[in-house]
This record gives C-alpha cells, sequence and structure tokens, in this order.
C-alpha cells in the first residue's frame, strides 16, 4: 500500500517536472542573466527615492484603508457564517457567500476594480476590501465557533436579547483573537497591495512595474529596497502588537 | 413559583434525559435535586429557562409561562429565573462588575446596552449584588484572576442583579473544594432565608444537600424517585435514588 503510494507520488512528480517545462539546465544557463540583471541595479538610483516613497505610502494607505474597512464589514458576515450563533436560516447563505468570495484573490479583483472605477490607488482599496472582507469573516467565523458556551448559556439566562448575547457572551472572548487576525490581515495585505500598483491600483507596486518597464534597473532598485523595508517595518510593528494582544 | 408539568426532554440523537417530570415548588423554598450523574438534573434545571428546549410538557415559572411562551416573553421569563452554572461561566477576560452586569441586560435599553452603557440605577443593583457576596472590593479586577470560590459568589452575583424570584443552580460546588462548598451553600442559604428567594440546587453530595435543604427531589433515569423533606431521606430512599447503594 505504503509502496504503490509512493509510486503514484514518484510518477505524478515526473509528470508535473515535464509539464511545467522544469529543466535544471535551463535554470543554470539564467543564472548569468540573473546576476546581470543584479549587477546593473546596484547601485540604486537615489534620486528617485522621493517617488518611490510616495508611493509606499500610498501602499501603506491602501492596506490600512481597505483593512480597517474590511474589519468592520466581516463582522456581521462573520457572525452569520458561524455555526454556533447564527440563525440557521441565515448560516447556510453566508457560508456560500462567504466561500465563493473568498476563491477569488485580490489581485483579480483590483483588475475588475480598475476597469469598474479607473487607474489610482481607489480600486486597490476595493480590491483590498473585496478580498480581506471574506477572508476574516472566515477567520472571525472560526474564532467564534471555538468559543466556550459556557458564558453565552449565562448570559442568555438572564433575558438578555440575540444581540446582547453576542456583545457580552460572545464579543469578550473573540475580540484578542479579531484583532490578531486583523493584524495579520494587514500585513499580508501590505505584500498584496504591492503588486496592485502592476494592474495599475496604485502604490509602489506601480513604481516598481514603470521602472522595469522602462529597464531603469537602478531605479527599479530604489523601489524594491524601499519595497523590502516598508514590509519589514510593518511586520514588526504588527507582530509586536499582535504579541501583546495574545 | 415553579410548575413544571409533564416535562420530558429528548436531546439529540436520542437520549430521554427528563422522562415525564411533574413538580410544583412553592415560594421561598430551597429544593436540592439529587441524583447521580446523568440522572437528568442538569437538563432539568436548563429546560426550567429553556436553555434546553423540551420536548413535552409546560413549564411556569413566577406565574409566567416559560414553554409556548414567543422570544419577547421567554426573556421575560427568564429576567425572573437567575441561573448558577457549575463552571460558573463568566466572561474571563470581561472585570468582575462588567460580568455581573450582565445580570441586568434583560432590563436596560438594548443600544446602549450594546455600546456597554448601563443606567447607573443598573450599576448600583450590579455593585449591590456583588456587596452581598461580599466580594465589592474586586469589581474592578478581571473575572480570570479570581479564585474558583471568588468567580463562582460573582457568578450568584449576577444571579441577584436580575432581581429574580427563584435562582437555579446546576451543582454550583462541584468545581471546588469541601471548604468553598460550604462557603457557596452558606450564601446560597442566606439569600434564600434574607431575601426570600425560591432555591433550585442540584447536588450530587447527599450530606451537603441534606444539610441545606428545606425539600429534596431525587431524579433517577430523568424521572422523579423521591420528594420530601431531608428528614425522610432514609437508607431505603438513598438506595431508591442512587441505585443498589452503591
Amino acid at each position: 500500500m505504503r509502496r504503490a503510494a509512493l509510486f503514484v507520488g514518484l510518477i505524478v512528480f515526473a509528470w508535473l517536472l515535464w509539464d511545467t517545462g522544469a529543466d535544471p539546465v535551463r535554470l543554470a544557463r539564467g543564472v548569468p542573466w540573473i546576476l546581470d540583471f543584479l549587477r546593473r541595479m546596484v547601485p540604486p538610483d537615489l534620486q528617485v527615492l522621493p517617488s518611490a516613497l510616495a508611493g509606499a505610502l500610498t501602499t501603506v494607505e491602501i492596506a490600512l484603508l481597505g483593512t480597517a474597512v474590511a474589519a468592520v464589514l466581516a463582522l456581521p458576515l462573520g457572525f452569520l457564517s458561524a455555526r454556533n450563533v447564527a440563525p440557521p436560516l441565515l448560516f447556510y447563505p453566508a457560508r456560500v457567500v462567504l466561500n465563493l468570495f473568498r476563491s477569488v484573490d485580490t489581485l483579480v479583483y483590483a483588475l475588475v476594480f480598475v476597469a469598474a472605477v479607473g487607474l489610482g490607488p481607489f480600486p486597490g482599496v476595493l480590491a483590498v476590501v473585496a478580498y480581506t472582507t471574506t477572508s476574516l469573516a472566515k477567520l472571525y467565523s472560526e474564532a467564534i465557533e471555538g468559543i466556550d458556551p459556557g458564558p453565552m448559556d449565562a448570559v442568555t439566562a438572564t433575558g438578555a436579547t440575540r444581540l446582547q448575547v453576542l456583545r457580552y457572551g460572545v464579543l469578550p472572548q473573540v475580540l484578542p483573537l479579531f484583532l490578531s487576525y486583523i493584524l495579520y490581515r494587514l500585513e499580508t495585505n501590505i505584500r498584496a497591495a504591492t503588486i496592485l500598483g502592476f494592474v495599475g491600483a496604485g502604490g509602489i507596486g506601480f513604481y516598481l512595474q514603470t521602472y522595469l518597464r522602462m529597464i531603469d534597473y537602478p531605479a527599479a532598485s530604489t523601489a524594491l529596497l524601499v519595497t523590502i523595508v516598508m514590509v519589514m517595518v510593518v511586520d514588526t510593528l504588527s507582530s509586536r502588537l499582535r504579541a501583546r494582544l495574545i | 413559583m415553579v410548575e413544571v408539568s409533564g416535562l420530558r426532554v429528548v436531546l439529540p440523537p436520542a437520549v430521554v434525559a427528563v422522562d415525564g417530570v411533574d413538580l410544583v415548588i412553592a415560594p421561598g423554598e430551597f429544593v436540592v435535586i439529587l441524583g447521580r450523574s446523568g440522572a437528568g438534573k442538569t437538563t432539568f434545571l436548563r429546560a426550567i429557562n429553556r436553555l434546553v428546549e423540551p420536548t413535552a410538557g409546560t413549564v411556569r415559572v413566577a406565574g409566567r409561562a416559560v414553554t409556548g411562551a414567543d422570544p419577547t416573553a421567554l426573556r421575560a421569563a427568564r429576567r425572573q429565573i437567575g441561573m448558577v452554572f457549575q463552571q460558573f461561566n463568566l466572561v474571563r477576560r470581561a472585570s468582575v462588575l462588567d460580568n455581573v452586569l450582565a445580570g441586568r441586560l434583560g432590563y436596560v435599553p438594548v443600544l446602549p446596552s450594546l455600546l456597554g452603557r448601563f443606567p447607573a440605577a443598573d450599576r448600583d443593583l450590579a455593585l449591590a449584588g456583588l456587596a452581598q457576596v461580599g466580594l465589592a472590593h474586586l469589581a474592578e479586577r478581571r473575572a480570570d484572576t479570581l479564585s474558583g470560590g471568588e468567580q463562582q459568589r460573582v457568578a450568584i452575583a449576577r444571579a441577584l442583579a436580575q432581581g429574580p424570584a427563584v435562582i437555579l443552580a446546576d451543582e454550583p460546588t462541584a468545581s471546588l473544594d469541601p471548604a468553598l462548598t460550604t462557603d457557596i451553600m452558606d450564601i446560597l442559604k442566606s439569600i434564600n432565608v434574607e431575601r426570600g428567594l425560591t432555591l433550585v440546587v442540584s447536588q450530587h453530595q447527599l450530606e451537603t444537600a441534606l444539610a441545606y435543604a428545606t425539600r429534596i427531589v431525587g431524579f433517577r433515569a430523568g424521572r422523579v424517585a423521591f420528594d420530601g423533606p431531608p428528614s425522610a431521606v432514609t437508607p431505603p430512599v438513598v438506595a431508591a435514588i442512587y441505585g443498589d447503594g452503591r
């Protein structure tokens, strides 16, 4: 049985290598090109630093605004798709909506919104909101499903309404988790927002892509360095905050 | 005060937890429900305020129908029924006072309460409840920093804050050591004597039950196997409740 599984696994692996055109020789031939690429990026062109920084700021803004709006929009959806608190009539529709929208990535949303509202940071914000709302709602609902039902029972027993039970029996239990998920999503959204510029949705990615197209490698390298620093700064701040929450 | 008639509770998938119970409890009684674990004590208590939905039968508490009540009437009925749980069921991350304030949720305006605002009169009632269990000085502490005995006293204060006509206590001392058992039972007894509140307490410890109850109701396999004063609990009665003298 185990041997058969191993055999099948090897065959699939070999087929994947063949079908994707994976070729170590081709990679080896590409190495000098990569080295050349890197060589041309040094030294970075610091003249474009101001516009790269402005782009980075826009990227952070897209991620911050998008995540903040999504964090709020995800609240009702999260509660509705948690099996233990949602009214059964609304639970299944909420779950379907969630799974449907969550299977589409931020970048795809960006393409749609750029087409709908034009270029710039705004479609980027919309794309972040669209993806993050459903992905946070999913995380929220899992947190809610993991709560201790005891306090919920106790608050229900006092004669509280359903909303009061959620506010006093459920929310205090899940709030730290929610905040931690929001910060985690902010981190991934910074990365996602970097790419959004490639499809015209504003931010540092727009500059990076423009410089690469103009074959201005020193400028691209500045944009890349700014991106790396930006991601590192946000990650550090966010993970410090998260460590305090749990 | 509590009128239960023909109560039957079948828990999913097909466990008959309460199998036809008729019981009338007069105002001011201190009823202890005795029985082995699995005898249906917890389900019986939870069916009185419909934390568990009865399969058949009727329940009336303080003149209000509990069974058949619409959501609004059910909440009004629940306000009059304080409940104390084996696992305390406090919101661990919330302050002691916030936990006790939850007892007022059935009375206060809903919208402000969702924002965490309570009228001054309700805060006073919550503090009075805390004073009655001797914990007024711990009002601002986080609930999970308290000892088990203290947490159960907070839970009793929460029930008292409801201004209830009846308090149901489901194995309130089963998670506590013997010294604290006396503490908690003394507090419940004083509530019964001083405030004239009706108490329905489940217990699996015979000695504790006999020491505090004005009336013992023995449960066996979801039915009432004994109903009478503590003085009538003879060895044959104990055998009838617990079975085989084991």
